[in-house]
């Protein structure tokens, strides 16, 4: 067995698919934590210095033993907001952005009707469109260059300092959304589904135009959350997994090829790749099987939701660091046994010989049982296939 | 099969467009295409449940059928002074939840079979379905629920009718992605599904019976 290690230690022997003292575990408690210190979305995107605080607050739920992962989705954030993610994103439940309530709002609309248009004149003219996003034409200058500069180093201090007093590396620096991803926000699912039959083309050219700009974009916050110095900062958070239900033919023409393009570009710039693929994935592993072609190995996670763990660890075993996937239903509806009895089977389906992590399927839901999370964290102390 | 039939089993919505204005100059009872359009998404609906056919494959094939039903439906007023319905049904996704790919394929496969739907979106809070039923007096309410938090939505949902003295007069059918992953006896609902190819059959047999 190898020493004791610290968190980060662990996270980076699974992804280079060494064995480390045990399997690490990593439910993304971004949305839970808030809630239970009594945040609302809004205040913890507002004030990032709060959200940390909530984070001390509740160690005693996680121990010193996670290494969770103080993942801030920000694509739910406003690092974007100055830019134009934030038309995309509409908080609709509570009209307001950030929502004061603490449901994670993200909802489609399809604000993009002429892929051509957009290509050519880029998203100013949608981000521009009082009609569209009313918020963002009435927003001062002086509010834009707060968010654009001095809230995303505001942010960045608030996290830097938290890992320099806990040692609990970041899960992700930077976030990037796959084309498909974003389409399926700007033009809905049941739309994109249209478009990928109708129109192939036009999908693919707005996949070939904004590929690039969505990696950049993401390197950049990566860079200003202290990649190379803060420990996790350096991970690319590559979301969302695509629409689901994808044929194996739509996933080879529309889904693989930008998925593997932006991959290949982190690496080669030296970031590493924390895949969050929501839906189900066990028909493309053969596929996924290739991420790491052309690549130094060692660099990758594939995060997994629905997808199954088992044959996952068959195929990509010694291929890529796999990590999944207790149910979000579980952790909200199950016992503490229930959840235990989950993670024991996980690690035997997906520990042996390294490379894998513990982790929930999705974030972990704002209202889950606190003792189910300690459940999932003590699990992997508790069966410990390396010792 | 037809032609039409087979175009949308090939997922070809020109083929099934065209076939479907060939027929009908060729005069064609309007009825009748309708009937083959439905034989064909049935079709696609079986290759789905034995995993031969993807959900976005299930999602076009119901798109194309609607394409269909939209020439045809006018010439159905046309021919036979309007269109026959097997039913009503009230569905939605319940308040706080948004998402709708589920319930919009239940949807257009009811709409498929001859049944009267009535929408109410996404985020649908309890007045709302209540409304409803009291307005369209339906057989069937219909809710998609996939959020954790959306399970208590669904009970409430059901308390209600029952406080407004409505659940007798309707059938309550539950469905997305959280209902195949709780105990469903908690909630009270007469099914509880996450294929919605059962889902409509039930819902289909309640509608006849
Ligand atoms: C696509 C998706 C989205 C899309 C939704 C697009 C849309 N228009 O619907 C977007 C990106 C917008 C989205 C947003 C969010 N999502 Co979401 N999403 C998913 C995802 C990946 C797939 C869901 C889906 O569409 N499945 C396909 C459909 C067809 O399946 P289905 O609904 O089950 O329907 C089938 C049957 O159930 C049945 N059926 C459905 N309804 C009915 C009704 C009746 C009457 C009958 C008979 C049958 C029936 O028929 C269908 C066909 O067989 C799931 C995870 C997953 N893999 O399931 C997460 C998931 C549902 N999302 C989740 C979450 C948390 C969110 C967000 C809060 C944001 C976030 N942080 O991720 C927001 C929620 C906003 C809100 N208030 O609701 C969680 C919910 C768990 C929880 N914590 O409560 C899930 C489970 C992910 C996870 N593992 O944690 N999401």
């Amino acid at each position: 067995m190898a020493e004791k290690m610290t968190p980060f230690e662990r996270i980076e022997a699974a992804y280079r698919m060494e064995v480390p003292d045990r399997v690490p575990v990593t439910p993304i408690i971004c949305y839970m934590i808030p809630y239970l210190a009594g945040l609302t979305i809004r205040e913890m995107f507002t004030e990032p210095e709060r959200h940390v605080q909530a984070f001390l607050q509740f160690r005693d739920l996680i121990g010193d033993n996670c290494e969770p992962n103080i993942l801030v989705l920000d694509h739910l954030s406003m690092l974007g907001r100055a830019g134009w993610d934030q038309v995309t994103l509409d908080w609709r439940i509570y009209d307001k952005f950030p929502p004061d309530g603490n449901v994670p709002n993200l909802y489609e609309k399809p604000i993009i009707e002429d892929y051509d248009d957009v290509i050519e004149r880029g998203f100013a003219p949608l981000l521009f469109n009082k009609k569209l996003e009313n918020r963002v034409w009435t927003r001062s200058v002086d509010d834009f260059l707060y968010y654009q500069y001095e809230y995303r180093e505001r942010w960045a201090r608030a996290w830097r300092e938290f890992v320099e007093q806990t040692g609990i590396p970041l899960l992700k620096g930077g976030r990037a959304c796959h084309p498909l991803d974003l389409l399926q926000y700007y033009r809905g699912i049941f739309n994109l589904t249209m478009d990928i039959y109708e129109r192939p083309d036009k999908v693919k050219q707005f996949c070939d135009w904004v590929w690039e700009y969505e990696a950049y974009h993401a390197m950049d916050i990566a860079m200003t959350m202290g990649a190379g110095e803060v420990p996790g900062a350096d991970v690319i958070f590559f979301i969302n997994g695509g629409p689901p239900g994808m044929s194996p033919d739509i996933y080879n023409e529309f889904y693989w090829p930008y998925a593997k393009k932006m991959i290949d570009t982190f690496v080669n710039r030296g970031f590493k790749v924390w895949n969050h693929w929501d839906n189900d994935h066990t028909p493309f592993l053969e596929t996924i099987k290739t991420v790491t072609d052309g690549i130094p190995k060692g660099k990758i996670v594939m995060d997994f939701e629905k997808t199954d763990m088992k044959k996952a660890k068959e195929v990509l075993g010694g291929t890529v660091c796999i990590a999944g996937n207790v149910p979000s239903a579980l952790l909200v509806y199950g016992t503490p046994e229930q959840v235990d009895a989950y993670c024991k089977q996980l690690i035997e389906d997906c520990a042996e010989g390294g490379g894998f992590i513990l982790e929930a399927e999705c974030e972990v839901p704002w209202d889950s049982k606190p003792e189910n999370i300690r459940a999932m964290i003590q699990a992997a102390e508790k069966y410990n296939p390396y010792r | 099969m037809g032609k039409l039939a087979d175009a949308l089993v090939a997922l070809d919505k020109n083929a099934a467009l065209a076939a479907t204005q060939e027929a009908l100059q060729a005069g064609t009872d309007p009825l009748a295409l309708v009937n083959e359009a439905r034989q064909g998404l049935e079709v696609v609906g079986e290759k789905y449940d034995c995993g031969e056919f993807f959900l976005m494959e299930l999602m076009r094939a119901a798109q194309i059928f609607q394409s269909v039903a939209q020439v045809l439906t006018p010439k159905i007023v046309e021919a036979h002074g309007g269109v026959k319905t097997s039913g009503k049904v009230v569905i939605g996704t319940v308040a706080g939840d948004i998402h709708d790919l589920g319930k919009n394929i239940v949807k257009i496969l009811m709409e498929c079979r001859g049944i009267e739907v009535i929408d109410l979106g996404v985020d649908v809070k309890t007045e709302r379905f209540v409304e409803a039923v009291q307005k369209h007096r339906p057989q069937v309410v219909g809710m998609s629920a996939l959020l954790t938090a959306s399970v208590s939505e669904m009970k409430k949902n059901i308390e209600a009718l029952e406080a407004a003295g409505l659940r007798d007069s309707v059938k309550i059918a539950v469905g997305g992605g959280i209902v195949g992953e709780i105990d469903n006896s908690v909630l009270g609902a007469d099914l509880a599904t996450v294929d919605a190819n059962e889902g409509v059959r039930q819902i289909e047999q309640w509608l006849t019976a």
